[in-house]
């Protein structure tokens, strides 16, 4: 399924993320459990699958392949995608602020 | 050197759940998966140990080599492959990191299976359809079923479509079944690695002797009717053959064969053996004869009688007078001047006749047996249906 602009995977997201230093597939599951402060831990099943996903769909590029190491960057389209995706996840923080007030009518 | 076991799958191989946790229970006792073939797996016999196992569909038959790297430094170890299924197996006490962690992500893995499915499917059922379609012009385009059925020339292609039907069901359920588990994991719903097999087990097995059973019997089939069917040259005098023969019609000392050869077998003068399910004795004849001294009343050349006939011992008695129908819409076509004419006998069931100038034709049956003459000649009818009664006694007396 290629990528429309619409909501994405958290997997996306933070692949995405943490592409934005060029990096290579073992390294990027440790930098995105970093990133994410423990949180999320990502099997290689998924991180692959989203990796050969989001290069066909040219959101990502293949940078060095040293035949052992396959060392992917994020493309301008992949940036764009991801900032418009971070504004759209931002309006989900702002619009849950009522969440906030409501805590503290408890 | 290792031993190996083989058992047979338990499961349908879409079953992704079910095949992870039958390779784990089966670690527990000892037996390690080695390698999977399309029925049996084949399993190392090892020390007990408890392992996980994970399956790892891919969009292409191999699995790259990235990809099996990325597992293997983490703690899966690759097994083996099948098709587009990869087995990754990690011990228990390790608590590797699982393999997918985002069911929707997980979910993508399956389109290309998915797609791969629907053309498989459509793929069977296109073949199927076209089977039916033969199936059906060769049972019913003559009109003529129940001599198809008792010759048992279609039987075959009749058992052979019964086992695509078979494969048109197996791959509408595997069509479906990617389809859920992708459903699933699009909801969120992870795929339960011991989840429970044993329930297939006996469905899978019981249902994969009958087709072995089936396809058995429909290869072996077509070889019992290759070695039963043979083509002899009629020999001059033998009565044992249940056969109305030319001279008994003919009373005539002067008649003399009319013979031609091919491959040593004289085909004017011949007899065909064959078998089949529904009748397992069957003759087929001709026989050709010359009187020198005699001429046709025409005047078209010398006397040359000839008899054609087939006899059926059958199976079940049922199926003669259908058999009858079926042999006299065969032999006539349509535009006979005089009709088939049934007759009481007391030495057959049934009897038709039919007489067109010097073209005589008999349908005939008493208990299994069924029997089809037609002679041509100046010799009455009452002649041939003498013999006939006679021959039609010697089989059914069988």
């Amino acid at each position: 399924m290629s990528y429309n602009g619409g909501p994405m995977t958290e997997a996306m997201y933070y692949v995405l993320l943490a592409l934005m230093r060029p990096n290579h597939g073992y390294q990027l599951m440790q930098l995105i459990t970093e990133v994410s402060n423990g949180r999320l831990k990502m099997g290689p099943g998924t991180l692959y699958g989203v990796l050969s996903r989001m290069q066909k769909d040219d959101l990502i590029v293949l940078s060095k392949d040293d035949g052992r190491r396959k060392t992917y960057e994020i493309t301008s389209e992949g940036e764009r995608a991801l900032r418009i995706e971070y504004e759209r996840l931002k309006s989900l923080i702002i619009d849950s602020a009522l969440l906030e007030e409501g805590e503290k009518h408890d | 050197m290792t031993k190996i076991v083989r058992k047979l799958r338990p499961t349908d191989f879409w079953r992704i759940g079910e095949h992870e946790s039958w390779f784990s229970d089966m670690s527990a006792k000892g037996l390690h998966l080695h390698k999977m073939g399309l029925h049996f797996a084949h399993f190392k016999i090892g020390d007990p140990k408890r392992m996980e196992y994970r399956i790892e569909v891919t969009k292409k038959k191999g699995m790259p080599y990235e990809q099996s790297e990325m597992y293997e430094e983490i703690g899966w170890d690759y097994v083996t492959s099948y098709q587009f299924f990869h087995v990754f197996s990690s011990p228990e006490e390790n608590h590797a990191p699982e393999l997918h962690t985002d069911p929707m992500e997980q979910s993508y893995t399956l389109d290309q299976l998915k797609e791969r499915l629907i053309l498989n499917f459509t793929g069977t059922l296109i073949g199927f359809l076209l089977i039916i379609g033969m199936l059906l012009a060769i049972w019913f385009l003559d009109g003529t079923p129940v001599l198809r059925l008792v010759e048992g020339h279609a039987i075959q292609l009749t058992i052979l479509s019964l086992i695509i039907l078979y494969n048109v069901f197996y791959s509408t359920r595997a069509m479906i079944s990617i389809q859920a588990l992708r459903r699933n994991l699009q909801e969120g719903k992870a795929i339960d690695h011991h989840a429970p097999w044993e329930k297939s087990l006996h469905k899978n097995t019981a249902f994969s002797i009958v087709f072995i059973a089936i396809a058995l019997v429909s290869a072996i089939l077509p070889f019992v009717q290759l070695f039963k069917h043979e083509t002899f040259t009629l020999p001059e005098n033998d009565s044992n053959l249940p056969i109305v023969r030319l001279a008994d019609i003919e009373q005539n000392s002067l008649l003399v064969r009319d013979e031609y050869y091919i491959d040593e077998i004289d085909w004017a003068n011949r007899y065909t053996t064959n078998w089949s399910v529904f009748a397992p004795v069957q003759y087929k004849y001709d026989e050709s004869g010359m009187i020198e001294n005699r001429k046709w009343l025409d005047e078209s050349g010398t006397y040359s009688p000839s008899v054609s006939a087939e006899v059926y011992h059958l199976r079940f008695k049922v199926l003669a007078e259908p058999l009858i129908d079926d042999l006299i819409k065969w032999y006539s076509y349509g535009d006979e001047m005089e009709p088939f004419v049934e007759k009481q006998h007391p030495d057959f069931d049934q009897l038709i006749i039919h007489e067109d100038a010097e073209m005589k034709q008999l349908f005939a049956s008493k208990e299994k047996v069924v029997m089809y003459v037609r002679y041509n000649g100046y010799a009455e009818m009452d002649v041939l249906i003498r013999n006939a009664a006679q021959k039609v006694n010697l089989l059914e007396g069988e």
